[in-house]
C-alpha cells in the first residue's frame, strides 16, 4: 500500500478495512470474488511508465503542447464542419467552476438547480437563434444529431419512409455518420445533386427524386450554409419540399449556426428538425472533439426527440424550479422502446455555450456574425484579385467559400502543406484542386493580408 | 446534525439572464479586426441576397461581463457536486477529478487545434492517442481500441455494430443479442439502434447469471451477449469464463459493458474473462469529470479478429510516423465527425500516467474494499435488504426497501432525506428487478471517515424517521421538492 494523492484512506485504514472484512489481504479479496481468474502483476506493466508526479506530468504535456502548432502564431483559415471562434476569458473562468463540471446528469433535480437552469437557458437561446419551437439539452456533436434527426423523422412516418434524401451539400462527414445508423436497415438514402453554377442543391433532381422515390414518404436533408459554405435557398425548397404528398419531413443541419446571426435560420423555413453544430458558440475545437450537438424540432414532434429536454416547473413551495422533462422517451425508463440510446450527452459544452452568448449578448452576436461575413468577403475578393484562384460556386455565401486553385501544378494538398510551414492553416482539401476556406472574427484584416502574400509565394 | 456536511446555507436567488437584460448592453470584447469605418457601417445586405437576411435579430440577453459572471456563480452554487459533498452514484462512478488534468487539458496549443490540421504537424497529438491505445490495450489484454464513440451508449453502439458487421462478413444473419435483466437501459436501447432484437434473460437468485439459463437461450439466431461484468449489483458474474465458453462454442461474440471497469482496473485483464470487446467510460474509470451530463468518451476495445472492424478514422504508426487513417478493412464506419473526443482522452491519459504502474492496483481494491465496508456496515442498520447478504460485492453495493418499507418510507423519500444530511443521493430504483433499489457507490476517492458519516446519516434517518416522514424533504436545498409530474403535464421548455 502507499500514499497516493487521490487514494484518502491512510495504509491504516485500509488494514482496518481488510480486518473488518474478514479478510487477508488482495488476493484473497480478489480470489474470493473471482474464483480462479489471474491477477495482473502490476510490477510486470510494460507500456504504463512508474507513477509520474505532478511536476513531471505537466512538463510532459506541456512538452507535447510546445510542439504543436503555435496558437499564437498559427493563422487558421480551416472550417469544414469546426470553426475558429474568439472565447473571452469569462467562459473558462465560470465553467472551471466545479460545481458545474464534476456533477452527474441532473437526476435529483433539487440538489442540481444550476445545471438545469442554465441548460434551460441554453435551450431558450438556441431556440431563439435556430426558430425552432423546442430544443433539447444537446446531443454529442452536429453528425450524431443529424443522425438522430433522420432516425426520428423516419419514426414520425411511422414505418412507412423508406427514402432519405440527402443534398451533396451536406458535409460528408456527417453524411457517413448517418449511413453508420442508417446502414443495416432497408431505408434507402440518395443524394441530391449540387447546381454546378451557384453551389446550391439543385431543385430539379429534388422534385424528380421526390416524385419517382418519394411515393411512400421521405426525408430531406439540407445544410445551411452548406458544406462549400454556400447559402441554401430555403424559401424555394421548403414549399417544393412540403407541398409532396405525403408530406416529407425536411431536416436542415448546420456546421455554422453563427450564420443565424446574419441569415434566417431553419425556423424561418418551416424546417421540421433542426440538427447541428454547436461547437461555435464557445467551445474550443479541441482537435474535434468534445463538441456540441444542437437538436430542435417542432413542438408538435417532441414526443419522438432523443436526448434530455429540460422544463420549468414548481417546487412544493410554489417556486420555479426546472428539471428533466419528457424522460419516457429515454433509454433509462424505456430501454429497447426508448427513442434514442443517447444517456451522457454534451452538457458542460451547453453549458459553456450559455456562457458564451450571454455574454455577447444579442448585439454582439450579431456584430460578430456580420464581421465573419465582412472578412470572409474580404478574403475572396483579394484572392480572386491575385488571378491565382478561381470562385467554384457563385451562390451567396457567409463564413466559408470554395475555389479552384488556377495554376495546376500545385495541387490543394501542396498547397496546404507549404502554407502550413508558413504557419496558415490555408483551408479544407474538397478535391485536389479546390479548397474550402472559413474565415471567421478570430482573422484579422493583417492575418488577410498575411493569407495573400504567402499564396502568392506558394503558387507563383 | 452537527456531525453532518448538510447543515444551514445562504443561497442567492437569480432570474433568467433575458429578465435582466438593458438594452444595447453586452458582455464581450469583439476582436479588433482592422476594417475601415466604412467596412463597418455596412449590412449584411451590402454582401448577401437581401432575401437570406435575417430580419429579427435572436433575443438573447443583454448583459455586462460582470453581471454573466455573477448569475453563472450564483447558478453553480445550486448544484451538489463530487468536489463539494459524497456523491454515491451507483453504476456513475463519481470519483474525484483530478485538477493537474484539467490544467493539462485547457494547454492553450492542444485546445486551440484545428482537427485538420495536416498530420506531420499534429504528430505529438496523434502520438497521445496511440500511446493511451497501447496502455488501455495491456490492461485488459485487448488489441485494440477504437476512440470515435463519443460517451458509453456510442461505444455500445459501435460494439454492436461492430458484432453485426462480424456476422456479415461470415455470410450470418443473427438477430438476437442476449441481455441481462440488469443491465443498464443504453444496452437494449443500443441493440435495438443497431438492429438487433434484445432477448431479456433473468438474474439468479445469487445476482448473477446462471450458465443453465443463458444455455437456454442459445440458438443459432444469437450473435452475442452484452453483459455488465462487475453486473448492476456490483456482483462479479462468477461464470463469466462459462458463459462466453458457451456462446464461443455457439460462434456468438461475447460484449462487455465496461462501465464499471473500477472493479478491475489495474488487477483483472478482462480477455482472462473471454470477453472479445468491451467500451470503456472514460468520464467514470478514467477520472475525466461527467460535466452535469457530459461530455465523456466511450472507448470500444476490440480482440485481435475483431480489428479490421473498428470504427474510422483512427491513429495508425507506421515508419516512425503517425497518420489519421481510414483503412480499416471492414470498418463499420464513421461514428463522429472528427478522430475522437480528444480533450477527454488526454484527462484520461493523464490520469494513467499519474497512477502509473505503483498505484493503478489500488484503485479497484480500494474501490472495493470501500464498497463491501458500506455494504456490511449498511446492511446492520437497513434489516434484511441486502438481497446478497452472504457474498462479497464489487465497486459498489445494493440494497431494497425491505427495512424502510418497515417503517413505511419509499426509496424516493429516503434518498431526498439524505440530501439535508449533505450528501448526494445514490442511485435508485435502478437497477428494476431489485424492489425500491439503493445503489451505491463508494470510488476509491473517498475515506472511511466519509463512509462513517453517510453511514451514520442512514441510521440517524432510520432512527428519527417518525418525525423525518412528516416533513417533505429536502429543506435546506435551493428549491424544495420539484414537481416531476407537473413538469411534465405542462412543458416549458424555453
Amino acid at each position: 500500500m502507499n500514499s497516493f494523492r487521490y487514494f484518502p484512506n491512510s495504509e491504516k485504514d485500509i488494514e482496518r478495512l481488510y480486518r473488518i472484512l474478514e479478510i487477508k489481504n488482495k488476493n484473497e479479496l480478489f480470489g474470493r470474488i473471482m474464483g480462479d481468474i489471474p491477477l495482473i502483476d502490476e510490477s510486470l506493466l510494460e507500456t504504463l511508465s512508474s507513477c509520474m508526479d505532478e511536476k513531471t506530468l505537466y512538463r510532459f504535456f506541456s512538452d507535447i503542447d510546445s510542439n504543436l502548432p503555435d496558437k499564437n502564431k498559427f493563422s487558421i483559415f480551416a472550417g469544414g464542419g469546426i470553426y475558429n471562434h474568439f472565447i473571452p476569458s469569462a467562459v473558462d473562468s465560470l465553467i472551471s467552476r466545479s460545481e458545474f463540471y464534476t456533477p452527474y446528469t441532473p437526476y435529483q433535480p433539487e440538489v442540481s438547480q444550476g445545471t438545469l437552469f442554465a441548460l434551460f437557458e441554453f435551450q431558450s437561446m438556441i431556440a431563439e437563434i435556430s426558430g425552432m419551437d423546442v430544443v433539447n439539452a444537446s446531443m454529442y456533436d452536429g453528425a450524431e444529431s443529424l443522425a438522430e434527426a433522420v432516425l426520428m423523422s423516419i419514426r414520425l412516418c411511422k414505418g412507412n419512409n423508406n427514402l432519405i434524401l440527402i443534398s451533396e451539400g451536406v458535409n460528408p462527414r456527417f453524411v457517413s455518420v448517418v449511413k453508420t445508423f442508417i446502414g443495416d436497415t432497408d431505408i434507402k438514402i440518395e443524394n441530391v445533386v449540387l447546381d454546378d453554377k451557384t453551389g446550391r442543391t439543385n431543385i430539379e433532381d429534388l422534385k424528380f427524386k421526390l416524385k419517382s422515390k418519394g411515393k411512400n414518404g421521405a426525408t430531406v436533408v439540407v445544410q445551411q450554409p452548406n458544406y462549400f459554405g454556400v447559402i441554401e435557398d430555403l424559401e424555394e425548397l421548403e414549399p417544393v419540399i412540403h407541398g409532396f404528398n405525403p408530406r416529407p419531413f425536411l431536416i436542415v443541419s448546420s456546421t455554422e449556426p453563427y450564420s443565424f446571426g446574419v441569415i434566417s435560420p431553419p425556423g424561418f423555413y418551416n424546417a421540421d428538425i433542426f440538427a447541428g453544430e454547436g461547437n461555435s458558440f464557445g467551445n474550443y475545437m479541441n482537435f474535434g472533439g468534445p463538441l456540441l450537438g444542437l437538436f430542435g424540432a417542432k413542438k408538435e414532434y417532441v414526443r419522438q426527440m432523443p436526448g434530455r429536454i429540460v422544463g420549468k416547473t414548481k417546487d412544493s413551495r410554489n417556486k420555479d424550479a426546472y428539471s428533466f422533462i419528457l424522460s419516457t422517451r429515454e433509454q433509462h425508463i424505456r430501454r429497447g422502446a426508448a427513442t434514442s440510446n443517447i444517456c451522457t450527452n454534451s452538457s458542460l459544452n451547453a453549458v459553456r455555450a450559455a456562457i458564451y452568448l450571454s455574454l455577447c449578448s444579442k448585439e454582439g452576436f450579431s456584430e460578430i456574425s456580420l464581421l465573419n461575413l465582412k472578412l470572409s468577403h474580404i478574403l475572396k475578393e483579394k484572392l480572386l484579385k491575385t488571378k491565382l484562384f478561381k470562385l467554384l460556386y457563385s451562390g451567396d455565401f457567409f463564413n466559408e467559400f470554395s475555389l479552384r486553385i488556377l495554376n495546376s501544378s500545385v495541387n490543394v494538398a501542396k498547397f496546404i502543406k507549404e502554407m502550413a510551414k508558413r504557419e496558415i492553416l490555408a483551408g479544407i482539401e474538397i478535391s485536389e484542386s479546390d479548397i474550402l476556406i472559413s474565415v471567421t472574427e478570430n482573422n484579422s484584416l493583417s492575418d488577410i493580408d498575411g493569407y495573400i502574400k504567402n499564396a502568392k509565394a506558394v503558387l507563383t | 446534525m452537527l456531525k453532518f456536511p448538510g447543515i444551514k446555507g445562504l443561497f442567492f436567488d437569480e432570474e433568467l439572464l433575458i429578465k435582466q437584460s438593458s438594452k444595447g448592453v453586452m458582455g464581450i470584447s469583439i476582436p479588433c479586426s482592422g476594417l475601415n469605418s466604412s467596412d463597418l457601417k455596412k449590412s449584411g445586405r451590402a454582401y448577401i441576397d437581401k432575401k437570406f437576411v435575417r430580419k429579427k435579430a435572436p433575443r438573447l440577453p443583454e448583459v455586462s461581463e460582470p453581471t454573466v459572471i455573477r448569475h453563472f456563480t450564483r447558478l453553480s452554487s445550486w448544484n451538489m457536486s463530487v468536489d463539494s459533498v459524497f456523491y454515491p452514484l451507483g453504476s456513475c462512478t463519481m470519483k474525484y477529478n483530478p485538477k493537474i488534468n484539467e490544467c493539462i487539458a485547457s494547454l492553450g496549443n492542444m485546445k486551440n487545434l484545428h482537427p485538420l490540421t495536416p498530420d506531420f504537424l499534429v504528430q505529438p497529438a496523434l502520438k497521445i492517442i496511440h500511446d493511451f491505445n497501447l496502455i488501455l490495450c495491456e490492461l485488459t489484454g485487448l488489441a485494440e481500441f477504437g476512440f470515435a464513440p463519443q460517451a458509453g451508449a456510442a461505444g455500445e453502439f459501435s460494439g454492436l455494430k461492430i458484432i453485426r458487421k462480424y456476422f456479415d462478413s461470415n455470410g450470418e444473419s443473427r438477430k438476437i443479442i442476449l441481455i441481462p435483466d440488469s443491465s443498464h437501459g443504453t444496452n437494449p436501447a443500443s441493440s435495438v439502434l443497431a438492429g438487433f432484437t434484445p432477448v431479456e434473460i433473468k438474474t439468479g437468485k445469487d445476482g448473477t447469471l446462471n450458465v443453465e439459463d443463458v444455455k437456454k437461450y442459445i440458438s443459432k439466431d444469437v450473435a452475442g451477449i452484452m453483459i455488465t461484468n462487475p453486473n448492476t449489483f456490483g456482483i462479479f458474474e462468477k461464470d463469466i469464463k462459462k458463459i462466453s465458453g458457451i456462446m464461443h462454442e455457439n460462434g456468438s461474440l461475447v460484449y462487455m459493458d465496461g462501465a464499471n471497469f473500477n472493479a478491475f482496473i489495474g488487477n483483472v485483464r478482462i480477455s482472462d474473462m473471454g470477453i472479445d470487446m468491451v467500451q470503456f467510460n472514460l468520464h467514470k474509470t478514467f477520472s475525466a469529470p461527467h460535466g452535469g451530463g457530459g461530455p465523456g468518451s466511450g472507448a470500444i476495445g476490440v480482440a485481435d479478429f475483431l480489428k479490421k472492424y473498428l470504427p474510422v478514422p483512427y491513429v495508425s504508426f507506421s515508419n516512425a510516423r503517425y497518420k489519421i487513417s481510414e483503412d480499416k478493412e471492414r470498418t463499420i464506419g464513421r461514428i463522429a465527425p472528427f478522430l475522437c473526443n480528444f480533450a477527454i482522452i488526454v484527462r484520461a491519459y493523464a490520469y494513467l500516467l499519474s497512477l502509473g504502474r505503483d498505484n493503478i492496483s489500488s484503485v479497484s481494491e480500494i474501490a472495493i474494499l470501500n464498497a463491501n465496508y458500506i455494504k456490511k456496515k449498511l446492511g446492520k442498520i437497513l434489516k434484511d435488504s441486502d438481497p446478497f447478504e452472504k457474498g462479497l460485492c464489487m465497486h459498489e453495493c445494493v440494497f431494497n426497501d425491505a427495512a424502510l418499507e418497515k417503517s413505511d418510507i419509499s426509496t424516493v423519500e429516503f434518498a431526498k432525506l439524505l440530501i439535508d444530511y449533505g450528501f448526494h443521493p445514490p442511485t435508485i430504483y435502478f437497477p428494476k428487478n431489485i424492489h425500491g433499489a439503493i445503489m451505491i457507490e463508494p470510488t476509491e476517492t473517498e475515506s472511511v471517515k466519509t463512509l462513517d458519516g453517510f453511514i451514520k446519516a442512514v441510521g440517524a434517518i432510520k432512527f428519527k424517521i417518525k418525525k423525518l416522514k412528516a416533513i417533505k424533504s429536502p429543506q435546506k436545498t435551493k428549491v424544495g421538492r420539484v414537481n416531476e409530474v407537473l413538469a411534465n403535464k405542462h412543458p416549458i421548455f424555453k
